[in-house]
């Protein structure tokens, strides 16, 4: 479907799945960014059609990175695309402000997906705030059909700027899907070709630098005016409602669909307006004069922060002759919450109380009883790792080592699965949990307090692909200032959390093309870091050398804890051993085990039968690692090789 | 049709509920409906429960979340999970098919929690829905061959309520795109199987 | 008396600074480890009563019924406890035992026991790179290799428990007052396990004034240099106030006060210096380097030793009441101050929460009144 040209045709799309069509109609010719909920299936779109779409697609080290490799396919004459989840830009920020200055050639867009709410992120951080912070356009699709289309359009936008154009998708755009028109696919193939050599100021033809800053600057400045002054006429803002509303409600992105959806259910359209920005930065002076001037109420509704209601109320207040006073609803005075991801149901009570519109979603009664039933019967469900992780193996190690050297040592976590180990699934064993990367730069200053008296054993933890994003910097940053810590590498070959794409350390590319696959063991090595490695699913030997490495080693050191995720290909669907339960062995809750395999490691394959008081496994949801078989203190737990 | 018409597909993780939003919503569309649905990947791979919305509309495409209280129809991949969107999305109108067979949860698994009977999770639904019908999709699937047909099942027992301008011919293209042709046949038998269990829910 | 579970071991025992690193809570369940002499929890157990409780001479330790169980009589308020007689010993020649650090009597004892087939295995305590850890014999020439004093915490009793499970049903144990006291309760069939058979055919008390933290005490020698070649590890009686090192090429003398630095907070709660519940309870006569003071506590104790006599593994004098006295005098002070830091602590016969010890109530009182007396 991404390739066929269908022009016209309809199709169920995701919005990510559309953001990539759009894309491809636009000619774009380079994709790079970092694989992190909720943008990851753009590039694994563009990934699958790649070979045979005249495309480069990579998976960067890091977004930075993968910024800068798009930014040279724009220097070069190319359109290119960056994506990445909304930390992300932050990653990226320092290049970002500098490609901003110098400007750009062929068409580059920056898509950051947002994820209010933090539904699969630990933190929900605005990217909208850097478009204006780095003075570049703003776009934000309110649907699916929009996700395609401006995406095409942001490609032509940039060329008529110079500039790098930001369009912010959200979880609930991304991974949602809607009825989607495929425009045309005009697939050329354009010649690379970087153009230095013409006069210093040109930004077309001279070198691509920011200097000089006030120069280079002015000229960024006048794009985003030009920008504006296109956005005045953009299909993409639309005004829907009577002519003189009672209520103006400005949005834009899946808070669009929101509010249209909150006045249905309120049957007040006929009383409130909706105006539309798809282009929320520059906002559009006229339009957004029009609109206000017929307005004495208005209600802005966004995810998480005030952007838009901070930005709008600055132009009220400069248009303030114009336009008159008006009331503003938003996250200021909280008609709408700060926090958290937007719902149709809080747009709902918004308007409700300021039209004074009585409204019940679901009788107090019934969602009284409904909590009561669900919190009584539902039991909850609790993230854990997969059946046959290496990290459960990997904390239980670490874990036990710590507790036997007795000295309150703690690991610094980083993200990835493994971060779970802030939960139970991963033993609680995770004192400190940031951004990607930084584990191991917090141990790397733990490390260095025992001057100040601190005795506690340091340890961070870092996947495989989070290593060569972040945590080689931190690592170097440790060995070189002698901080004494241990970092262990836990290497389960790919970048699992968001869905197994390659990286650095894997021999294939987003392509699924060969590529040589970078040494971590060697790295670590040449860094001068103390390198031991182990295999997590050898668990009393890896518990030794953790406990020896902690107690007998100085420096910074690592420990390569080395075995492929459950879900790899390699391991998917195969099972190294038959498990099960001798229950005539199993002690249950006796003195001597109380559930150890079912209450403590809760491997979802470990079943507790609560009528027979013996543990079971589950055979199909068993992964066959025969880890559990070590951890029983009787014995009762046999694994048996499958011979195939 | 109610207009817009609010379908809620819960399960777990890993159950396929993504793949059965989109064979729902794949065969409305191309009958030329409106369809947005609204769903979070991510941890929810983890073990979690998971939600897919879908709004089903002649007139426009609508939001990707459902406002509380306002689903029509809740197809239940897991039974538990009835109970849970129920208490959020759920009246007395709501219409419910859902599986008989349970995915424990972790905290149940280890022992920690307890995972109601079948008979005394339906009570719980019935206090909360006047019609709610729990469907044994994964033992019809086993006995046709493969588990995973169970969704598919479960496609078909939705389409067997009548609530919905289903076409089975619009359903058959749907699968024959996203199965071998070899495939397709089997899919076609549990999703006519879901229509009868439909009409055909365990009893209590 | 009332057992309960690791919650309240954790809270009342190893959180409160009471435990002994005696090791009778450790191999009986995956929930318990010991490393470098200490007792350290993994992850929580949830139940409510355990054999951890039950054994842990640090928690709910009715002496009275302990002392009914092994002696027919409730504790003794003497300086002693319960006891039929006591002796000067030292081995003899038919142990065949080689040169030892003291008078070799617990080794004759045990390699007699054993030939003689009162013990099938012997539960002792080597050293490993400086740390005391138990070590399971089952034949009588490994005896000698785990002699000598030791004087750092270790967990002999993780042994006794590796033992039973092993299913070894004849143990000759060799313990510490603490570590006695362990063995002693889980003697007892503590949980009222059906078909339960007393494991312990043999029980050796060893006096103990003090021991010292094991990680810090192997830091201490491990300063003075390569402690595998430690070949003696020694304090002379009084009027020395040192501890003598002897490594390969060096000797070390290192003051006692500094060595006092090193003892856990743990030994200041403890009331009995010479092993009061074991069969036979040994240790040093004070000024008589070769030879011990045995106190002979059972029958079975008393027929052993006897037997030993007769067959020259132990060659055994009267002691003088001159001699007696200064032992009596020490246990006492021991006794007092270890159940004056309990009762301070709210530890004796405590209602709220955690207990140490319980006992009658008069015989507490005539503990506090009464001065030092002998036999």
């Amino acid at each position: 479907m991404l390739l066929s040209n269908n022009e016209g045709k309809e199709f169920l799309l995701m919005g990510n799945q559309a953001i990539a069509r759009g894309a491809l109609e636009a000619g774009v010719s380079v994709a790079a960014g970092y694989p992190g909920t909720p943008s990851s299936e753009i590039i694994e779109n563009l990934a699958s059609v790649a070979p045979d779409a005249d495309l480069y697609v990579e998976w960067s080290v890091n977004e930075k990175v993968s910024l800068e490799v798009a930014a040279a396919g724009s220097f070069a004459g190319l359109r290119s695309l960056c994506v990445m989840k909304q930390n992300g830009v932050n990653v990226a920020s320092d290049f970002l402000l500098h490609l901003v200055l110098s400007g750009t050639r062929g068409g580059m867009v920056l898509i950051p997906c947002d994820d209010p709410g933090a539904i699969s992120s630990v933190n929900e951080g605005e990217s909208r705030y850097f478009a204006r912070l780095m003075e570049i356009p703003l776009l934000e699709p309110g649907d699916f059909q929009e996700a395609k289309d401006m995406t095409k359009w942001a490609f032509e936008l940039s060329e008529e700027l110079g500039n790098v154009v930001m369009l912010r998708s959200v979880t609930r755009l991304s991974h949602a899907s809607g009825n989607v028109k495929l425009g045309a696919l005009n697939r050329t193939k354009p010649t690379a070709e970087f153009n230095f050599s013409g006069n210093l100021l040109d930004a077309k033809t001279g070198p691509v630098i920011t200097a000089p800053v006030p120069f280079r600057h002015t000229q960024q400045q006048a794009k985003l005016k030009k920008a504006a002054a296109l956005f005045e006429t953009s299909p993409f803002n639309r005004y829907e409602g009577p002519e003189k509303p009672e209520l103006l409600i400005i949005t834009s992105s899946a808070c669009y669909l929101y509010s249209r959806e909150a006045l249905r259910v309120l049957d007040a359209e006929k009383r409130a307006g909706i105006l539309k920005l798809g282009t929320t930065w520059p906002l559009p002076p006229e339009l957004l004069k029009k609109h206000l001037a017929a307005a004495e109420k208005v209600l802005i509704v966004e995810e998480v922060l005030p952007f838009l209601e901070e930005n709008i109320k600055i132009f009220a207040m400069d248009s303030i002759d114009s336009i008159g006073k008006i009331k503003f609803f938003g996250k200021n005075d909280g008609t709408l919450p700060s926090v958290n991801e937007m719902n149709p149901d809080h747009v709902i009570k918004a308007i409700s109380s300021i039209l004074s519109i009585p409204y019940t979603g679901m009788p107090e009664e019934y969602e009284k009883s409904g909590q009561i039933l669900s919190f009584t019967k539902s039991p909850n469900r609790e993230l854990t790792f997969c059946p046959g992780c290496p990290h459960r193996a990997s904390y239980w190690s670490i874990n036990r080592a710590l507790t036997l050297n007795g000295e309150n040592g703690f690991v610094c976590g980083d993200i990835g699965c493994y971060t779970m180990a802030i939960l139970p699934a991963g033993f609680g064993t995770i004192k400190t949990a940031h951004s990607m990367g930084s584990g191991t730069g917090v141990a790397s200053g733990f490390g260095k307090l025992k001057s100040f008296g601190m005795k506690q054993p340091v340890v961070s933890v870092c996947g495989d692909s989070t290593f060569f994003h972040a945590g080689m910097p931190a690592l170097v940053n440790a060995v070189h200032n002698n901080s004494d810590m241990l970092l262990v590498i836990l290497d389960n070959s790919g970048t699992a959390m968001t869905g197994f794409q390659p990286h650095p350390g894997i021999p294939s590319g987003a392509a699924g093309n060969e590529l040589p696959g970078l040494d971590i063991e060697n790295i670590c090595r040449s860094i001068g870091a103390k390198t031991f490695t182990a295999d997590p699913f050898n668990i009393a030997a890896t518990e030794k050398k953790v406990l020896d490495i902690i107690e007998n080693e100085t420096g910074a050191r690592v420990l390569i804890m080395k075995q492929p995720c459950a879900l790899s290909p390699e391991k998917k669907g195969k099972k190294k051993y038959n498990v099960s339960v001798d229950s005539s062995i199993c002690k249950g809750t006796d003195c001597g085990c109380n559930r150890l395999c079912t209450r403590v490691f809760r491997c979802p394959g470990l079943v507790w039968d609560n009528a027979a008081g013996k543990a079971v496994i589950d055979e199909i949801i068993c992964a066959g690692c025969g880890v559990c078989a070590d951890i029983c203190p009787s014995g009762a737990i046999k694994r048996s090789e499958v011979v195939l | 049709m109610i207009d817009p018409f609010n379908i809620i597909i819960t399960g777990v993780g890993g159950q396929g509920n993504v793949l059965a939003a989109r064979m729902l919503g794949n065969t409305l569309a191309k009958a030329g409906y409106y369809v947005t649905i609204g769903e979070t990947f991510g941890a929810s791979q983890r073990g979690g429960s998971v939600m897919s919305h879908l709004r089903i509309s002649k007139e426009s495409a609508w939001s990707p979340q459902i406002p509380k209280g306002k689903a029509h129809l809740i197809i239940a991949l897991e039974p538990v999970e009835s109970l849970r969107v129920l208490a959020a999305y759920g009246n007395r109108e709501v219409k419910i098919v859902s599986n008989t067979r349970p995915i424990y949860p972790v905290g149940v698994i280890c022992g920690d929690l307890a995972y109601p009977s079948l008979p005394d999770l339906n009570s719980a639904v019935a206090q909360l829905c006047d019609d709610a019908r729990f469907i044994n999709a994964t033992e019809e699937a086993v006995a046709l061959g493969h588990p995973i047909l169970s969704n598919v099942i479960m496609v078909g027992a939705a389409a067997g309520l009548g609530l919905l301008p289903i076409d089975d011919e619009a359903f058959k293209s749907v699968i024959s795109e996203n199965v071998p042709e070899s495939k397709i046949e089997i899919n076609m038998k549990a999703y006519r199987k879901g229509k009868e269990m439909a009409g055909d829910p365990v009893k209590f | 008396m009332q057992v309960k579970g690791s919650k309240e071991i954790r809270a009342g025992v190893l959180d409160s600074g009471l435990c002994t690193g005696c090791g009778a809570c450790v191999s009986l369940c995956p929930y318990y480890a010991t490393h470098k002499g200490k007792t350290v929890m993994h992850f929580s157990c949830t139940r409510d009563e355990g054999r951890c409780h039950a054994h842990c001479p640090r928690a709910e330790v009715n002496l009275d019924r302990i002392s009914t169980q092994i002696f027919g009589e409730e504790y003794s308020a003497e300086p002693f406890g319960s006891y039929i007689s006591i002796y000067a010993a030292r081995a003899g020649d038919k142990a065949g035992l080689g040169s030892f650090q003291t008078a070799g009597t617990v080794s004759a004892l045990m390699k007699f026991s054993m030939e003689k087939g009162y013990i099938d295995s012997a539960v002792l305590t080597k050293n490993d790179k400086g740390f005391g850890v138990p070590v399971i014999i089952d034949d009588p020439s490994g005896i000698e290799k785990a002699s000598g004093s030791r004087y750092s915490v270790s967990p002999t009793v993780k042994g006794v428990n590796e033992a039973i499970i092993s299913g070894r049903r004849k143990i000759g144990a060799v313990s510490t007052p603490c570590q006695t006291l362990a063995v002693a309760q889980l003697r007892g069939n503590p949980l009222k396990q059906e078909n339960f058979t007393d494991p312990i055919a043999f029980s050796i008390g060893l006096f103990c004034t003090w021991a010292l933290t094991a990680s810090d005490f192997t830091a201490l020698l491990k300063s003075m240099g390569d402690i595998s070649t430690i070949r003696r590890l020694d304090i002379p009686p009084p009027p020395a106030s040192v501890m003598e090192i002897e490594t390969g090429n060096k000797s070390y003398i290192i003051p006692l006060d500094d060595i006092r630095k090193l003892i856990p907070e743990a030994c200041s709660y403890c009331h009995d210096m010479t092993a009061e519940f074991a069969d036979i309870s040994v240790g040093v006569y004070e000024g008589k380097t070769k030879q011990n003071i045995a106190i002979i506590r059972t029958e079975k104790g008393r027929k052993i030793f006897e037997e030993a006599v007769t067959a020259g593994y132990l060659v055994t004098e009267k002691i003088p009441e001159e001699a007696i006295a200064p032992l009596a005098a020490a246990s006492m002070n021991k006794k007092k101050r270890g159940l004056a830091k309990l009762a301070e602590a709210d530890l004796i016969n405590s209602e709220a929460g955690h207990t140490v010890i319980r006992l009658e109530k008069s015989t507490l009182d005539s503990i506090f009144k009464g001065g030092a007396s002998c036999c």
